[in-house]
């Protein structure tokens, strides 16, 4: 899949870069994106809606220092566009102004880690069809099913960034999703499941991993909560689940080695790298290569190509992920880490696909060891603050363990800690590590962008977990 | 900003969609012209102004409805993306429910929702004010960094125009201040961050005042340890008071009741929460972040009682839901789904303190993380930080635990409401009480 036509002429950019370094600055960029986006909803049993979406504009952006002057617009005309330069370029007043480079730009391409597809449109009536599909399989997974409500999105994000050293790199973005919500009742107790999945792939992929199997599998986790005994409280061994209990690393490491709070100092992990932050058994890897993962990158959004990037290895603090503005004030290279919601947004540092490699401990033999804990299967979503790192999951399914067996579901456990004392007290990385379903998206600053998270099966000495049920 | 330019939009939209073959459609528009200064010690980090426009419209044909939302507003990208809104909308079943609203209108000219003063100001002003509140956080000698200090202002124009030939538009202003410091406890960093948002300027905390907040949020915790797992009354101070008040949001929005994702499901007319349970939603509030003269679909807002002394008097519907679930729209719709106008439960007289006070033993809570609750079950779980109570007194700073309760128990359980509303966002709270919560630590 390839860009189409760029909404501006390319000799515009250049001169929009030209404009914006007029009043000094250290680099400009030009963001220029287009996407659309088609979805429908599926709710009481029939197609409840289709939605489409447009995205077009552009940004531009002028770096001076430690500063950043931003401005974006949804006009394109010259003349809108040369009044965002303008205002982009504020931010550099009082820096000497030398000669104003004239910008010629050259185009780049990149590798594609994203699945190819056909560029026709598909026949609506599929995801229709895969829709309804859902429907029928959750309902007939079990009677007590009283709601499905099911979604799927085809999006294509194209993009062209344009820099001041001279470069013009183009992207196109395939994103699909399919999701599940599937509410369960037994009259007395109620639960909810939720499955989805996607890439950045074609609609395809959803003939190896189909709308029923998906739908099946929210309505086992709704009827897993309607059976559920509430959470326990207080302090226990956890064990996390393989592939969506990946979040824990997005949160509990990950956010901390952004290198915007870094480079400020804000983070608890500032100044660490090359020291201890976890148990020696800890490796966890920030990947934009991945093929079709959710947080792939060809190039990410300041125009840079993703990379495999060593976060944690073998307990020891390695590197941080790092977008341009940072990595110049801190004299390193860009990670291709540089990412934005749309052009309307500034570009920050950010995750792209978080996991941990595979260990080597038996995963029987992680369970047969816990007499009594938690086994979080997976994870409804977390939150960190960087400053402290302490952290919070939302357990989405989740057991206890008694006597080295996994025993009853529990009802909506929150697991609370902090993210180095949580990795020091990892006592054994399973040896089946794998990649989360495809559904994760992460917030940051008011910007939400789609993620990929993994992990082996890990056991964790202990943890507090946030019940109801006291002794 | 003006509102004929943004009406002008939106009868363009509807021209288009008549011409694309649809029955009835209905175009919200929005211009906003958005300011930004985010300041770091001495420098100005960040420097934001653009104006955007969005377009959102609604088309029906034959009770089949699509959605289109865009930023390209040019003929020939309005006209394509029209078009392809209305061929998808054939794939939608037909649904008796779907379509405009019976009653359109404006209520409340004079809602006090523009101030003139922040159409006034020059960016080298709110600038500065940026800079003024990164200094005031660090002239504590404690505070040691900051994640920055934030002034904010949007300039807007909103209208609806809908094919039975209603067109109406207001302007709005909104602006803000936020600062997050950075304090030092020994080797640990603690963070916190405090805002403040109003339509008016002079409606905003003052400077000073957000500046003292925020470090009082920071410092406060300085050697907060784990507490032991217990079940005790637990306060909830404003802001996270309010988040629960999100939570209560989510379950009375007729969306979710509708797909049995609502614990309150059936329970309109029961006795759910304390007497001291009184939640409003109300969008003819002067002046207030969540007010406006008509909702996403142009039907007029009002006052709606949802908890009554702890009855549940009423679900919040827009035109879809209510004709769904027979009921009538309380104008909450946002034209994608339902929203809250002022949703807020009713201050009660006695102060924050005075309530500590009133408490021998439990924890106030000062800050969450995490968001998922359970709304199907109204299961509440979040980490937390704050104070533990005892004696009356607040004994020492705790964190790292969480609170968790079923929101039953915990509307049945509130025992005590604090007169500190405040209507800086459209979802708030005075600090209120609850008497039996679990709170999870050692």
């Amino acid at each position: 899949m390839k860009p189409g036509a760029p909404p501006v002429d390319k000799d515009l950019l250049a001169r929009l870069l030209t404009r914006a370094l007029r009043g000094g600055g250290d680099f400009a960029d030009v963001f220029c994106e287009r996407r659309r986006t088609l979805s429908y909803r599926l709710q009481d049993g029939r197609i409840h809606d289709a939605s489409y979406g447009v995205t077009l504009g552009i940004g531009i952006r002028v770096v001076a220092g430690e500063s950043a002057g931003y401005a974006c617009s949804d006009d394109l005309s010259e003349r809108a566009l040369t009044e965002a330069a303008d205002a982009a370029s504020l931010i550099a007043r009082g820096s000497p102004a030398g000669d104003i480079p004239k910008v010629e730009l050259v185009t780049e391409r990149h590798a594609s880690f994203y699945n190819g597809r056909s560029d026709h449109p598909i026949d609506a009536r599929r995801y229709v069809a895969m829709l309804e599909a859902a429907d029928v399989a959750a309902r007939r997974y079990d009677a007590r099913v009283v709601a499905v409500n099911a979604h799927v999105s085809d999006e294509v994000q194209e993009v062209w960034i344009a820099t001041s050293d001279g470069r013009i790199v183009e992207d196109c973005r395939p994103l699909v999703s399919f999701g599940v919500q599937v509410v369960a009742s037994d009259k007395k107790e109620r639960g909810s499941g939720y499955v989805g999945d996607g890439g950045r792939t074609s609609m395809d992929y959803f003939f190896r991993e189909t709308p029923e199997a998906l739908a099946s599998e929210a309505a086992r986790i709704a009827i897993v909560n309607v059976c559920a005994i509430p959470a326990p409280a207080g302090e226990m061994e956890m064990i996390v689940g393989a592939g969506g209990g990946g979040v824990l690393l997005h949160e509990a490491v990950g956010h901390g080695l952004e290198s915007d709070f870094n480079r400020r100092g804000t983070s608890l992990y500032s100044g660490r790298v090359g020291e201890r932050v976890a148990s020696d058994l800890v490796t966890i890897y920030d990947d934009g290569n991945l093929p079709e993962e959710r947080g792939s990158l060809n190039v990410d959004d300041e125009g840079v190509p993703g990379q495999h990037k060593v976060l944690v290895e073998n307990g020891v603090l390695r590197g941080y992920m790092q977008d341009r503005l940072n990595a110049r004030l801190m004299g390193v290279d860009s990670t291709g880490s540089g990412r934005r919601q749309s052009y309307r947004f500034v570009p920050q540092p950010r995750m792209c696909n978080t996991y941990m490699p595979a260990g080597d401990a038996d995963v029987d033999e992680i369970v047969t060891s816990t007499r009594r804990g938690i086994y979080a299967k997976s994870f409804a979503g977390g939150q960190v603050e960087i400053a402290k790192g302490d952290f919070v999951f939302m357990v989405g399914e989740g057991y206890l363990v008694e006597n080295g067996k996994i025993t009853a579901p529990v009802r909506n456990a929150t697991i609370v800690g902090n993210g180095p004392d949580a990795m020091m007290k990892v006592v054994a990385v399973g040896n089946d590590s794998r990649l989360a379903r495809r559904h994760y998206t992460c917030g940051k600053g008011g910007q939400y962008v789609p993620v990929g998270v993994g992990m082996p099966t890990v056991k964790i000495a202990s943890i507090t977990v946030g019940g109801t049920q006291h002794g | 900003m003006d509102e004929s330019a943004a009406i002008a939009i939106a009868t363009r939209a509807l021209d288009f969609a008549q011409a694309a073959g649809a029955q009835s459609a209905e175009a919200s528009v929005s211009i906003v012209r958005r300011f930004h200064a985010e300041a770091r010690e001495d420098v100005v980090a960040r420097l934001e102004g653009s104006t955007g426009k969005s377009l959102f419209l609604r088309v029906f044909l034959d009770g089949r409805k699509a959605t289109l939302s865009t930023s390209d507003l040019s003929d020939a990208g309005l006209r394509e993306a029209v078009d392809r809104a209305v061929t998808h909308a054939n794939l939608v079943v037909p649904d008796e429910y779907a379509g405009l609203p019976d009653d359109v209108g404006a209520n409340g000219a004079q809602l006090r929702l523009s101030d003139p003063a922040i159409r006034q100001r020059e960016p080298d002003e709110k600038v500065e004010e940026a800079l003024d509140l990164e200094r005031l956080i660090r002239a504590d000698e404690r505070i040691v960094n900051s994640s920055g200090s934030h002034y904010t202002d949007a300039i807007a124009a909103s209208a609806i125009a809908n094919s039975t030939g209603f067109a109406a538009g207001y302007s709005w202003t909104r602006a803000g201040r936020s600062t997050g410091p950075v304090a030092l406890d020994g080797e640990i960093k603690r963070t916190a961050h405090y805002g403040t948002a109003a339509r008016y300027l002079g409606d905003l905390e003052t400077a000073g005042s957000v500046a003292r907040s925020a470090v009082r949020r920071a410092v406060d915790l300085f050697g907060a340890r784990k507490p032991a797992t217990m079940q005790v009354p637990v306060i909830f101070e404003r802001d996270v008071a309010a988040s629960l008040l999100e939570d209560i949001f989510a379950a009375v929005s007729a969306a979710n009741v509708a797909v049995g994702n609502s614990w309150l499901s059936g329970l309109v007319g029961s006795n759910v929460g304390s007497e001291l349970v009184n939640v409003i939603d109300d969008g003819q509030v002067m002046g207030a972040l969540g007010s406006a003269p008509f909702d996403g679909e142009g039907v007029p807002t009002r006052r709606t009682p949802v908890f009554e002394r702890g009855t549940l008097r009423s679900f919040l519907y827009d035109t879809y839901y209510a004709r769904k679930l027979g009921a009538s729209t309380t104008g909450n719709s946002t034209g994608a789904g339902i929203g809250p106008s002022n949703f807020y439960l009713e201050p009660g007289s006695m102060s924050l303190s005075e309530m500590i006070a009133a408490t021998p033993r439990g924890v106030l809570v000062m800050d969450t993380i995490g968001f998922a609750t359970e709304h199907a079950s109204g299961t509440y779980s979040r980490g937390a930080r704050g104070f533990l109570i005892e004696g009356g007194e607040l004994a020492y700073p705790i964190d790292e635990f969480t609170i968790a309760g079923q929101y039953t128990e915990m509307l049945a359980g509130v025992d005590g409401v604090a007169n500190d509303l405040r209507f800086d966002a459209s979802v708030v709270s005075p600090s209120f009480r609850v008497a039996a919560m679990t709170v999870s630590g050692n």
